[in-house]
């Protein structure tokens, strides 16, 4: 077991207050940065580290600081994206609610390599008691001159500001949350220009996830040769997997890029009830869905690729033999449908198609040219759009089809679901969150 | 000085561009252009250029299919239909926001482009009403177009279209109507409000496939001038002018280029006609003067023309009766032995006359009249052109006739406030447009130009009426109040016994 990263510590008590955190040598990273390295010494090691984005697109996280503008008069600013909407993604949570001053001590050390001095933390709009834990670390982490003018009697400054969103999962976009952060409709811009030209308020900005932020600080500290060592050639580090769904203990956990999803379902107590193993989600809902007969392949950016899925945000959703495949990718186009936001015409209009032609087939009123439909549909939308939305819709629409063919063939000749019988959908259920310290319930 | 001629641009107005960059100083050590290939055809581009721009440099931007791209607004790049192939790029690119480079080669029609522009129509087409039948847009509609052009023989969609009930046939204001089944949410409209009118009375409610067009503030409803812009470069049917629903198959109209004469910017239009009468006013793309826009009180001042009140044949004074129809040929004898027989006479030109009738009416005058004066009357709140004022920060002027400016640098001095004192005879001669001054004061008066049948009975003391033709009936130059001179044909007919002035003055 490779040292961890980013939950090492949040099992203790009140693991989310600056003592905790400075028990553990937090805020020397970003004191031994601003006070002795030069903003460029540090994009080099973020570099060096092979650190890639963990909200999803998985783009090397020093390579986009470096993007920046060096000599520009314009002020910059660095966003913190903590609009977590992927469905069975729920680890950028565990790091507000467990350890924000990681992700704080990141964005400072980040401002500190780009030359920021605000910082916005966009955190999404159904995350109200989250932002309440991080508004106090943020006064924390304040109050103890870690945030304000002239840290570490340098001449650098920065400050955090927490923007609530609306609750649109678009939002979640990069461009779509700088539209949004300034009071604009969430819609994705054009790109070019890309944020680290014309970003926030027109202004360079650099856009990065919680947990990209709340990996910076061990790479300075433990160095970026250890932390690129623990991951794969391309991609270093470990990785916060959100594992849902049929599981014998869903929860985070933090391990290696090398793990296989074998491993990972037999690390969290394998599937519930000891049943069969049907699909696995591996990097939220718009990564393509993987078959039982797949998941020997590694979690790394790079083999999933090629696995035809993809990393994303990390969320694996694993579903037994139990589940309708049909009505799954139904309910996840409903998703979808609901959360385009309707600005390019293939999205808007080919999300709504899908649902309805997919809810149709589950309804059992499909026939078989529905699914050429669905794969000429598809085609129409990925990689035709703006933003990557198009191409996510037809994550688990292309992939249900083409794993589990059979599946919908089923549907189309019974005209029903042949689950039907002893399966229900059951509705979300409100998860308990009694317990967190230091919050009061509002 | 040379004038302007108005004419029909070749291309339809979308594809008329104010965001062509001018090009760089040419000099000995001026560098030379980057270069393109378009369709395999060599183009010169000015750096910062879009791919649409070097089309439209070029005058093939026909080739490149558009909904949300509009030349005279921002760039949305949302609806994917100007998606072209780009060597060396990944993805297909969009022609609207993908910058030039030089030695970049581009594809507008390759078998990548063709099924990418398929999959939009398909989707587009997908809740599509389809009620063409009954749809104002069908034949100038961009989806007609463009389905026909690129899109799939067939549709796959089986399911139930989408409907916005309650935006199904809504009036946003007097002049628009909204029908939502049809858009396809391009935002032109929305951009237009946000960037052009400045009044931002359209927004777009809701997200996805459940986005819909409304008005900003529910109280006001949609309040801009120039609403009747948003059914011209609407691409669907979604917003269709009031005035024109279900008036007339587009199909049947004949557009002659021609100027609105309702103010003195001296927009050029398009007039849409069948059979000679009007159906609509258009805007004509002219950088100088109005760009891609016209004004809606310009768009329905075409009512004027076919007033049912207007008068269209010779009129002269029956004693008791009041003036009465007669033929041109008892007419002119008794106008004449009028103007020889007065003693002195007083010519008013309305300042919306034509450059050449003011000149032809001014020898007329000079040689039958021995004692006689010329004045200009405008009678629209003002007296002279310094008196005008932008209404706005586009086209509307406070000077609603068409050539206060142009009528002035003819050397005429305007009407005073004596006014028609100390003449026996006044000749009123206006096109529709100016006021008319108060003439009761002389003896006889002759009224000549266009006069609605309320307009002549006002007048006690009317000896004559030579009716003339409008200005969209007429050819001439007109001078707008920037100074800029501009000439125009006759775009319609007249179906009456109005003649112009040159053929009046002929049968003198």
């Amino acid at each position: 077991m490779s040292d961890l990263v980013i939950t090492k510590n949040i099992h203790e008590k009140d693991s989310f207050k600056i003592e905790n955190y400075l028990k553990h040598d937090g805020y020397k990273a970003s004191a031994r940065v601003c006070t002795t390295l030069t903003p460029d010494q540090v994009i080099d090691e973020v570099k060096k580290s092979n650190l890639r984005g963990r909200g999803g697109a998985g783009f090397p996280t020093g390579m986009k600081w470096s993007f920046m503008p060096k000599d520009s008069s314009k002020t910059k600013y660095l966003v913190c994206n903590a609009d977590e909407g992927e469905p069975g993604t729920f680890k950028d949570r565990l790091i507000i609610t467990r350890n924000p001053h990681a992700m704080i001590e990141g964005m400072i050390i980040a401002s500190y390599a780009i030359g920021a001095h605000v910082g916005y933390v966009y955190i999404r709009g159904e995350f109200f008691r989250e932002a309440r834990m991080l508004e106090f670390a943020i006064s924390e982490a304040r109050a103890n001159g870690h945030l304000g003018k002239n840290l570490y009697g340098t001449q650098h400054s920065f400050d955090i500001y927490v923007y609530r969103g609306a609750g649109a999962y678009i939002c979640g976009e990069e461009t779509a949350l700088l539209n949004s952060l300034e009071g604009k409709r969430g819609e994705p811009r054009l790109k070019p220009p890309f944020p680290a030209q014309v970003g926030a308020f027109g202004m360079p900005s650099c856009v990065n996830n919680v947990e990209t932020f709340a990996a910076v600080p061990y790479i300075i500290t433990e160095g970026a040769q250890k932390f690129a060592a623990m991951g794969t050639e391309k991609s270093g580090g470990t990785r916060l997997y959100g594992v849902s769904g049929h599981i014998e203990r869903p929860g985070v956990y933090e391990l290696p890029l090398t793990i296989s999803i074998r491993e990972l379902i037999n690390h969290c107590g394998g599937v519930r009830g000891g049943k069969k193993l049907k699909a696995v989600i591996p990097g939220g809902a718009s990564a393509p869905m993987l078959s039982a007969e797949d998941i020997d392949v590694k979690m790394d950016f790079d083999s999933l690729m090629k696995a035809g899925s993809m990393a994303g945000s990390g969320g694996v959703i694993v579903i037994d033999e139990t589940v309708c495949i049909v009505e799954m990718a139904c309910i996840l186009l409903k998703f979808y449908e609901h959360e385009s936001c309707g600005q390019c015409s293939q999205c808007r209009e080919g999300s709504h198609w899908l649902a309805q032609l997919f809810q149709r087939i589950e309804n059992g009123g499909g026939t078989m040219a529905d699914l050429d439909t669905i794969a000429s549909l598809c085609g129409n939308m990925a990689g035709q759009t703006i933003c990557a939305f198009a191409d996510a819709v037809t994550g688990p629409a292309l992939s249900s089809v083409r794993k589990f063919r059979a599946e919908f063939e089923q549907h189309i000749h019974q005209k029903c679901c042949p689950f039907k019988k002893d399966h229900k959908h059951i509705g979300h259920k409100a998860s308990s969150v009694q317990g967190v310290p230091g919050v009061t319930h509002v | 000085m040379s004038s302007y001629e108005i004419s029909k641009s070749e291309n339809y107005l979308n594809y008329c561009s104010d965001k062509i960059r001018p090009l760089p100083v040419t000099g000995p050590d001026a560098k030379p252009l980057p270069k393109m290939t378009l369709d395999g055809q060599v183009v010169e581009f000015v750096p910062g250029d879009t791919i649409m721009q070097v089309a439209e440099r070029a005058k093939v931007a026909s080739r490149i299919p558009r909904y949300c791209y509009h030349p005279g607004l921002s760039i949305a790049g949302t609806c994917r239909m100007c998606t072209v192939e780009v060597e060396k790029a990944p993805k297909l690119m969009t022609a609207c926001s993908t910058p030039a480079t030089d030695g970049m080669v581009v594809r507008t029609r390759s078998e990548k482009v063709l099924k990418s522009r398929s999959g939009v129509v398909d989707c587009l087409l997908a809740s599509h009403p389809l009620d063409c039948p009954v749809c104002d847009k069908a034949g100038e509609c961009e989806l007609q177009d463009y389905d026909y052009e690129y899109g799939p023989s067939r549709s796959s969609f089986v399911d139930e279209k989408r409907v916005f009930p309650k935006s199904s046939t809504r009036k946003l204001s007097d002049k628009i109507v909204l029908n939502m089944n049809r858009c396809v949410a391009c935002e032109r409209c929305v951009r237009f409000t946000d960037e052009v009118t400045k009044t931002n009375d359209l927004v777009m409610l809701n997200r996805g496939w459940k986005k819909e067009l409304t008005v900003g503030d529910e109280d006001k409803g949609l309040y801009n001038d120039y609403q009747g812009c948003l059914s011209d470069f609407c691409p669907v049917g979604a917003l269709t002018w009031s005035d024109f629903r279900f008036q007339k198959r587009v199909w049947f109209l004949r557009g002659n280029a021609s100027i609105c004469d309702r103010c003195a910017k001296g927009c050029n239009i398009e007039v849409h006609s069948e059979k000679e009468i009007i159906y609509r006013f258009v805007p004509i793309y002219n950088p100088k003067v109005n760009a891609h826009w016209i004004c809606d009180e310009g768009r329905l001042s075409y009512k004027m023309v076919t007033n049912s009140h207007r008068v269209i044949a010779p009129l002269l004074e029956v004693a008791g009766h009041g003036p009465t129809a007669t033929s041109w040929e008892t007419l002119i004898p008794v106008t004449a032995s009028l103007l020889k027989n007065s003693s002195r006479a007083l010519l008013v030109l309305g300042t919306d006359s034509t450059m050449e009738e003011c000149e032809n009416l001014r020898k007329f005058f000079s040689k039958f009249v021995q004692n006689g004066e010329i004045r200009y009357f405008n009678g629209t709140g003002i007296t002279t052109s310094s008196e005008n004022k932008a209404l706005d920060h586009l086209l509307r002027q406070n000077d609603k006739t068409p050539n206060t400016k142009g009528v002035e640098s003819l050397g005429l001095k305007p009407l005073d406030v004596a006014g028609v004192n100390g003449f026996d005879t006044v000749i009123l001669f206006r096109s529709g447009r100016a006021g008319i001054p108060s003439v009761a004061a002389a003896k006889n008066l002759i009224l000549w130009g266009v006069w609605s049948d309320e307009e002549v009975r006002a007048q006690k003391n009317v000896r004559a009426l030579l009716p003339g033709l409008a200005t969209q009936e007429k050819s001439g130059t007109f001078m707008n109040c920037d100074g800029i001179l501009q000439s125009f044909k006759k775009a319609v007919e007249h179906r009456g016994y109005g003649l112009d002035v040159t053929r009046i003055i002929e049968k003198f």
